[in-house]
């Protein structure tokens, strides 16, 4: 596997490349103007909200984050490893990241099932409207992930890997926004109205 | 008696111990956020959004190694934090 030295206090070169990066600004940026849009609209239905927060799950909501969160360290130990070129190594906490992240979207397939079976969709309410929209959104961003890890996966497999360190880096920092949305989702939809 | 998980186990916190105790302390934010949420006390909703943005931190600054980077990037991520939760608290108080 190709590792290259990268000197990381360049502003050009922060770990997993500039444009990762950029992603991730604008990941954030969109996700917080939609929540901060949501509670802004607190303010209008107060009673709605705090009715409806409490109709989700804090346990499965919890719960998820600890998955994210663990799929998240094994995340940085694979890059750790593959720095250190114990590839073996590296493909089995790969995997973990990966049955992690799985794990958190067959949680959140409970829940939303849940949700479904008592008939708060989408058009409930406004809270109900926020909440699919920003997890639904989420989702789709842990779907391309475990799909970018897997291609990730099958790269370093190989005997002659053509993967890239950087490649590796990348593809872990798209990985850790995930975790870094949940960690604003959650306490906005779940904890604060 | 070592068998090769244990053993596997304790390579994983010798060789990772910034990572793992990153992890752990996350793990401790998260459920202290749960606990905090259900408690009737003043000052919940600057708490729970103070717990969040130490996770945040935890993962950005060790998980995704921004340590390490230009002290741009880590300014930008904080700059982000400060702009975000300040504006949730101007809302909702």
């Amino acid at each position: 596997m190709e590792i290259t030295k990268i000197d990381y206090k360049n502003v050009l070169y922060p770990p997993g490349g500039i444009l990762v990066w950029i992603i991730i600004f604008l990941e954030l940026i969109t996700f917080g103007a939609v929540l901060i849009a949501m509670v802004f609209s607190v303010n209008q239905e107060p009673e709605i909200f705090h009715k409806s927060r409490l109709l989700l799950n804090l346990t499965y909501g919890t719960i998820n984050t600890v998955f994210l969160l663990t799929s998240g360290f094994f995340m940085a130990i694979t890059v750790h490893e593959l720095k250190l070129n114990n590839k073996q190594r590296a493909q089995g906490y790969l995997l973990l990241t990966m049955f992690f992240g799985l794990l958190f979207l067959a949680l959140k397939s409970v829940e939303y099932y849940a949700k479904l079976s008592a008939g708060l969709d989408m058009g409930y309410n406004t809270f109900f409207t926020f909440y699919w929209m920003l997890t639904l959104f989420h989702v789709i961003h842990v779907i391309v992930g475990l799909v970018i890890l897997t291609s990730v996966y099958l790269g370093i497999k190989k005997e002659n890997p053509r993967t890239k360190m950087e490649d590796v880096e990348a593809s872990a920092a798209f990985w850790h926004m995930c975790d870094l949305i949940w960690l604003l989702l959650f306490p906005v939809i779940y904890l604060i109205f | 008696m070592v068998t090769p998980l244990s053993r596997n186990l304790f390579d994983i916190l010798i060789m990772n111990k910034q990572n793992v105790i990153t992890w752990i302390l996350l793990l401790l934010l998260t459920v202290i956020a749960g606990l905090v949420s259900s408690a009737h006390i003043s000052y919940v909703i600057p708490l729970i959004l103070l717990l969040a943005v130490l996770k945040f931190i935890g993962v950005a600054f060790n998980f995704m190694e921004l340590r390490k980077a230009n002290v741009f990037w880590g300014v930008l991520i904080i700059g982000f934090l400060v702009v975000f939760c300040g504006l949730v608290l101007l809302i909702k108080t």
